[in-house]
């Protein structure tokens, strides 16, 4: 009974299996580096990387997500030439945030998703570009860079909505 | 009847009963003419249904695989020419060829993966052509391929001679354009004018870069400053020339 009560209450583990979430991310950064280019407005693209970080975020546990996201981050840093770990560290931000933002609430939940995936958007642009200022890259660019994000917000939103949407018409219907 | 039909014999003429008759008779004849080809066309036609399904089929087929082969032969002519244009380049500089394979994942930056490292001998910091001018250089090398910094990246630096003139100059990137700052003030730039590369850590002197499209002179300045359009287009890049410093 001691021994019972000792033990830490450990929530189960209710996300996507590893190979999964890893399958995921691999196609997202090689979609990212490849096609995803061709799909720029006025220079800003959809990161197919960060919607599925926050599509993952939102299902695990934090450290899970910081994980997740520090891996995300990697591969991204991996494939541009000056970042540094600027996105490293931006996209395990922004993974820690989306999982703690979306406790207590629904996983599945559109709304949920929208909006974790603005601020996820927002703060990620946020403490990448001031990494980047601060390893020497010009500054002075912050209103375009202010710019491209919001854009980049809207555009990440509607990607994961019309994911999510999509992914309801596959899923088996749930026994209540 | 009879009488009228021997009065118009004797007169040399068609009786108007004859007439009626005749005509009634004709468009008879017509409908029943008409119905009877009907039939046998409609009957022909069922009978060769199943021969012209086979030749639609088979043209459809031969549609199908004669678009195919004008779409690949479409795409080799467009890889000869790309190969071909970027060949006095190589040949010129005794440069790698290498094609775009990548781009920054988040657009941050402007720049591209090429498929050529240091496995073929490439180098950081060498420069990067395409058939028709200045592409960049390269920012990182690995083994199997490499990452080319674009001139019009906001940290690219390279220095730029106006053809006319002589007038040097540091040729900065400006995300969209090239900026040629510190160019003197008594320089007489006229938009149209080329700039090409100076010798320096990346290029030989000499390589285009583009036409000035824009200048701006201010009063109190010790410089002006030339807009610069590419002559490359860098958002349609496919093959490049990596030439050795």
């Amino acid at each position: 009974m001691s021994s019972f009560r000792s033990k830490p209450h450990v929530a189960p583990y209710v996300g996507p299996a590893w190979y999964v979430a890893a399958t995921w991310l691999i196609v997202a950064l090689v979609a990212q580096a490849t096609i995803v280019h061709e799909l720029a407005i006025r220079n800003v693209v959809p990161s197919l990387v960060l919607v599925v970080v926050v599509w993952y975020a939102i299902r695990v546990d934090t450290r899970r997500a910081a994980v997740y996201g520090l891996a995300a981050g990697f591969g991204e840093d991996a494939l541009s030439a000056q970042t540094g770990a600027s996105w490293t560290i931006a996209t395990c931000l922004s993974a820690l945030l989306a999982s703690r933002l979306s406790r207590g609430f629904f996983a599945d939940s559109i709304p949920l998703a929208a909006s974790v995936t603005v601020v996820a958007t927002l703060l990620r642009a946020l403490v990448f570009w001031t990494i980047m200022a601060l390893s020497g890259y010009p500054s002075g660019l912050g209103t375009m860079h202010f710019h491209e994000a919001l854009a980049q917000a809207v555009l990440n939103t509607l990607v994961i909505v019309a994911a999510m949407i999509v992914a309801r018409r596959f899923e088996p219907p749930t026994e209540s | 009847m009879a009488l009228l039909q021997i009065g118009a014999q004797r007169t040399g003429s068609v009786s108007p009963v004859a007439t009626a008759a005749s005509s009634l008779i004709g468009i008879g004849e017509a409908t029943v003419s008409a119905v009877i080809g009907g039939t046998r066309a409609a009957g022909l036609a069922l009978l060769a249904l199943p021969g012209l399904e086979r030749d639609n089929a088979a043209l459809r087929a031969q549609n199908r695989q004669l678009v195919e082969e004008n779409a690949r032969l479409h795409e080799l002519a467009a890889a000869y020419a790309a190969e071909t244009a970027v060949r006095p380049v190589v040949d010129l500089y005794r440069g790698v060829e290498a094609r775009v394979i990548g781009f920054p994942p988040e657009n941050e930056s402007r720049t591209v993966t090429i498929d050529k490292g240091s496995r073929e001998g490439v180098r950081r910091d060498d420069g990067v052509l395409a058939a028709s001018g200045v592409v960049g250089r390269i920012a990182t090398v690995g083994p199997f391929s490499s990452t080319v910094l674009l001139a019009t990246d906001y940290t690219s630096r390279i220095p730029a001679i106006l053809q006319r003139g002589r007038w040097w100059g540091i040729a900065r990137g400006n995300l969209t354009s090239i900026v040629m700052e510190y160019v003197p003030q008594d320089a007489p730039i006229r938009v149209g004018d080329v700039v090409v590369t100076g010798n320096g850590r990346s290029f030989h002197s000499g390589a285009p870069i583009g036409i000035v499209t824009a200048i701006e002179r201010g009063d109190a300045a010790l410089y002006q400053t030339a807009v610069v359009k590419t002559l490359v287009d860098l958002n349609a890049l496919d093959r490049v020339v990596v030439v050795p410093q």
